[in-house]
């Protein structure tokens, strides 16, 4: 690519335009909140809905160019899915969220500007192949999200969750920081597919080990990897459940998306000295993360430590990324779709159980719920299949792809792992539904107050159909569709 | 007719599922119900249709259906029949309509959910038996254990949780290794021939090397095993059995078993010749202490459902026997028809003792076998019925277990006398202990008070007992009925499978009974040029 002059073109603020929308919603959020007059829960949602509307449209407004800023910002399909994957994830939970966490008492429209914000942060995450813009990004929506568990109804644990995660995630980003400091300082750019370049004519230089390591576990952490995985038991549990559900979907993605890029582009050269320590990093989450939820009690905890099982997983079709074919990427951005739409069922469910007076749903308090909740039982149900990997839900065919993948890369070992980590999994998964369906209603028992959340109900519903479709009728629509996005990863190496 | 000839498969497969939903749909039981019973009848019927108008003296895959399912893997959505399918699809179709029979009487809230994930359950036993695709197949087989999950873990008895985790955690782990395994092979056909297909005609090309073969053939095995089960897996069974409600393990025992031999026939033999010649004495000594083993424990039993449910352990020792028995014997024929005809036979014979287990059971509500005693003078038409399937179950000339064991016994016998001594070792303790079950519950005084007003069968029992009772009969004297049908895919198996391949037959030679066959193959390569 010949360096262009960076110059802010009119056809890059086109492109820009989601992020431009969503900053300048946050700002408006933010105002609302000062002036008394447009301070309403109906004003607030209406400004935020139209800017994610809004910026989702923006997105699919085409450029001419792909990349601009020397690479600072890209327009191109990978960053599109992203972006659009983002917005209409990041929506949904917002719509989850409008009418059940949010009760007027507890209503703040800084969480709608701290909300843009986070989104802001990871739609530029997405889009970019600069190692500075990319912090930034993260950085947005990091401190975002801390904000966000804390803030929103503070009490002991969303505060832990807040605190761990705040200091967790500053290590995280100062280890990535370092990380991409020693790539600098090695190779002289700070360009993801710059950095590629330099390496394979440099060779295998320590500092270039060294900065890849960094970055590496900078990057682990982020996706809740073992051993860097503390914060998010916590996290998950602490945060409100809407926070959580964003954490473990669009957080994934963006991390997810620079790690492709990281390894497609920048560390392909290398992938001896790295991919030892992501199939450890893969091996350890599947084991422990599974062993441990096992004897989870609080279901946003068990769910968390499935997340970082899940992690694991997806951690091994990165490690079969050979750069030369688009299967891994594609196979592991439909895994992604699948966890994705899985967890929004999962944590759509526990949002519509929740209430004051059981804040922390534990196994106990779904003892019996098929009887008197059918659908939310039916829905629990099928996320968990679908978390196991049963057919005929989307998580069986995610797994089969990333199964394929790394048995194309000949990484028989970590499949095997990953097998038995999957067994182990059904284990905790069943029990969710051997206490909804196979056990009796306690005496005392929780009274759960059915909210009268139509939009909850609503993208819990579009999200289980889209679980069950995906498993069943629709895979090839959308593997195709995934096809451009992934392919796009290899033209840009 | 003829859109009826070319779906006829799918519509076997998904015409349960369906009718499950409407089941759940209908807000009246008593609707619901017969809606049931009408698709399962409907069900039965179109697979009599498939049954009349196979074509018995071609070994090729017949009603065949192919799309695209997901292109970019080579993934189709491919079903079709042929003879070693043919006869369970008929059975599972079969039996559904008498197990919902059975279950009218259920008090229970859940009924239709019953009934729903019953509908379920059959579609998947269904598509797993039509299903020439390996990935579409294993979809089907995974689906098979979610409905059956929840019948033994909501219906089941007391330890029910414990039972049916063990169930599915036993059968999805050996499940997940037959699925790295299908990729494996997956791959070696892309390496062999640059083209991605999951369709089974392909795969049998594949020819892997001996090694390689080795663990894909373990991978395989150790799936079909388990749910077989072959000892020493089988220790889910017994627990599953004895907590499942009767419906529940009529279908166990009718069919769900069944698939793990199936699956040795259709998938592990035919895939990996080399390595199932080496393992096949392996897994002959597995089937005999299975025979021998599950004979010695069903004899021990206190608890008549318990003791059905060894015997399965010990008769599909024998199915496996017979079924391995091809490898390396010209003979085999005999044993692989035994074998398959053996699994019908169980189904059926099992299945009525399950039926006439759950009869007592709801009337005592204990199945220990010293709560009963001298119900033929209670019972008598009960007794009849409990000695017919007994009888079917030792074997006895007349009845369709004698053709099967027999035919196992008479391969086996040419491939390996001492096997076959052994084995017949089996026929002998299955009679030991099926007379004793027998004994202990119809003859001798009646002890107990509470037994003497038990009431004898109802119409609506002998509804779903007789056809069974008749099919034991029928199935000993005429078997060439069945046999026949069955025979050329039985032989092309015994002669070719160290190089074996199924010919595709296009629907209209139903009408014209000429083959057409079409390179499956072909087709599959054309679609991936499209992409």
């Amino acid at each position: 690519m010949s360096p262009s002059f960076p110059i802010l073109t009119h056809e890059f603020y086109l492109a820009a335009l989601p992020i431009l929308i969503l900053s300048v919603g946050a700002i408006l959020a933010m105002l609302q909140s000062v002036f008394n007059a447009f301070k309403g829960k109906m004003a607030v949602s209406t400004v935020f809905f139209i800017c994610i509307v809004a910026a989702l449209f923006s997105v699919f407004i085409p450029t001419q160019e792909t990349s601009f800023l020397n690479g600072a910002y890209l327009s191109g399909t990978l960053a599109k899915f992203g972006q659009a994957f983002i917005l209409i994830v990041a929506g949904a939970v917002a719509l989850m969220f409008k009418e059940t966490y949010l009760s007027d008492k507890l209503f703040k429209g800084e969480v709608t500007s701290l909300y843009l914000i986070t989104v802001m942060g990871m739609l530029t995450m997405v889009s970019s192949d600069d190692v500075i813009t990319l912090f930034i990004g993260l950085e947005l929506s990091s401190i975002g999200l801390y904000a966000l568990i804390g803030y929103i109804s503070p009490n002991r644990k969303s505060l832990e969750g807040a605190v761990k995660y705040f200091v967790l995630g500053s290590f995280a980003a100062a280890l990535l920081l370092f990380g991409f400091g020693l790539l600098y300082a090695s190779t002289g750019s700070i360009r993801l597919s710059e950095i590629t370049r330099a390496i394979s004519s440099i060779g295998n230089h320590t500092w270039v080990t060294l900065g890849g390591m960094f970055v590496i576990a900078g990057l682990s952490f982020k996706l809740a990897l073992m051993p860097f995985h503390a914060w998010a038991p916590d996290a998950y549990e602490g945060a409100p459940t809407g926070i959580t559900a964003l954490m473990a979907t669009c957080s994934k993605l963006m991390i997810i998306i620079v790690t492709l890029r990281l390894f497609a582009g920048s560390l392909e050269p290398m992938a001896a000295e790295w991919q030892p320590m992501l199939a450890f990093v893969a091996v350890m989450s599947m084991i422990f993360g599974n062993v441990m939820a096992l004897v989870q009690s609080n279901l946003k905890r068990m769910l968390a430590y499935s997340s970082i099982a899940h992690s694991g997983y997806m951690a091994i079709s990165i490690c079969a990324i050979s750069g030369h074919s688009e299967l891994p990427f594609q196979s592991i951005l439909f895994y992604l779709c699948g966890y994705t739409l899985t967890s929004l069922v999962a944590f759509g469910v526990i949002m519509w159980l929740e209430n004051e007076k059981a804040d922390q749903l534990t196994l106990s308090d779904i003892s019996g719920l098929a009887k008197t909740h059918p659908w939310a039982s039916f829905a629990l149900a099928t996320a968990m299949f679908s978390f196991a990997g049963m057919p005929p839900t989307v998580g069986f065919l995610g797994k089969f792809f990333i199964f394929n993948a790394a048995l194309q890369d000949e990484l028989y070992g970590l499949i095997i792992i990953g097998a038995i980590g999957s067994t182990i999994s059904l284990y905790y998964y069943l029990r969710v539904i051997v206490k909804m369906y196979m056990t009796e209603k306690p005496e005392i028992a929780p009274v759960f107050v059915a909210k009268r959340s139509y939009l909850l109900s609503l993208v819990v519903a579009i999200a289980l159909t889209s679980v069950l479709a995906l498993g069943t009728l629709l895979p090839a629509t959308v593997m195709a569709s995934l096809k451009k996005p992934s392919s796009s990863l290899l033209f840009e190496e | 007719m003829d859109f009826l000839n070319q779906h006829v498969a799918s519509l076997t497969i998904f015409l349960p599922l369906l009718t499950g939903l409407v089941v759940l749909l209908i807000p009246s039981l008593r609707l619901a119900k017969s809606v049931a019973m009408a698709g399962s009848i409907l069900t039965f019927l179109l697979s009599a249709h498939i049954w009349y108008y196979f074509d018995s003296s071609a070994a090729g895959l017949q009603f065949v259906e192919s799309y695209e399912w997901i292109p970019d893997f080579g993934i189709r959505y491919i079903v079709g029949v042929d003879g070693l399918s043919l006869l369970l699809v008929v059975l599972t179709t079969f039996l559904m309509p008498l197990i919902l029979l059975s279950m009218s009487h259920l008090n229970d809230k859940n009924q239709k959910s019953f009934i729903a994930l019953m509908m379920a359950l059959e579609c998947g036993m269904l598509g797993a038996l039509l299903a020439f695709d390996l990935v579409f197949f294993y979809v089907f087989w995974e689906v098979m254990l979610i409905p059956m999950y929840f019948i033994i873990g909501i219906w089941g008895g007391k330890d029910r949780v414990y039972a049916t985790t063990k169930f599915v955690i036993y059968t999805v782990f050996g499940s997940l290794l037959m699925l790295i395994a299908s990729i494996v092979l997956y791959l070696l056909y892309y390496a062999k021939t640059g083209v991605y297909s999951t369709s089974l005609l392909d795969l049998y090309q594949v020819g892997a090397v001996a090694g390689t073969q080795m663990w894909l053939f373990a991978a395989f095995a150790l799936a079909f095993a388990i749910k077989v089960p072959i000892w020493p897996f089988h220790t889910w069974l017994p627990d599953a059995h004895t907590q499942a409600p009767t419906a529940g393990s009529v279908i166990l025992a009718g069919v769900l078993l069944k698939m793990g031999t199936y699956g040795l026939l259709r998938f592990a033999i035919p895939l990996f010749p080399q390595a199932v010649s080496a393992f096949a004495p392996l897994i002959m000594i597995l089937g005999i202490v299975g025979i021998i083993y599950g004979a010695l424990t069903a004899w021990m039993q206190k608890d008549a459902k318990k003791m059905v449910a060894y015997s399965s352990v010990s008769h599909l020792g024998f199915v496996v026997v017979g079924s391995i028995a091809l490898i390396g014997s010209e003979f085999s024929q005999e044993a692989l028809s035994g074998a398959l005809y053996q699994m019908i036979n169980h189904g059926i014979s099992t299945g009525a003792l399950f039926f006439l287990v759950g009869v007592i059971y709801e009337r005592r509500h204990t199945r220990m076998l010293s709560d009963f005693g001298g119900l033929a003078s209670v019972m008598p038409g009960f007794a009849v019925l409990l000695i017919i399937a007994t009888l079917g179950s030792v074997g006895l000339p007349g009845t369709g277990g004698f053709v099967g064991e027999f035919l196992i016994l008479l391969g086996v016998f040419q491939a390996n006398p001492i096997a076959a001594v052994f084995s017949s070792l089996g026929v002998l303790l299955g009679a030991v202990y099926m007379l004793t079950l027998c004994k202990a519950v119809l003859f001798g005084p009646v002890k107990h008070e509470e037994n003497k007003a038990l009431q004898d069968l109802t119409a609506r029992e002998y509804g779903y007992l007789v056809p069974l009772a008749v099919l034991i009969i029928v199935m000993g004297v005429f078997p060439n009925f069945f046999l026949d049908k069955i025979r050329p895919s039985i032989d092309h198996l015994a002669k070719n499978y160290q190089n074996y391949s199924l010919q595709v037959m296009d629907v209209h030679h139903v009408q014209n009974r000429e083959v057409v066959s079409v390179g499956l193959k072909a087709q599959s390569e054309q679609s991936d040029k499209g992409n």
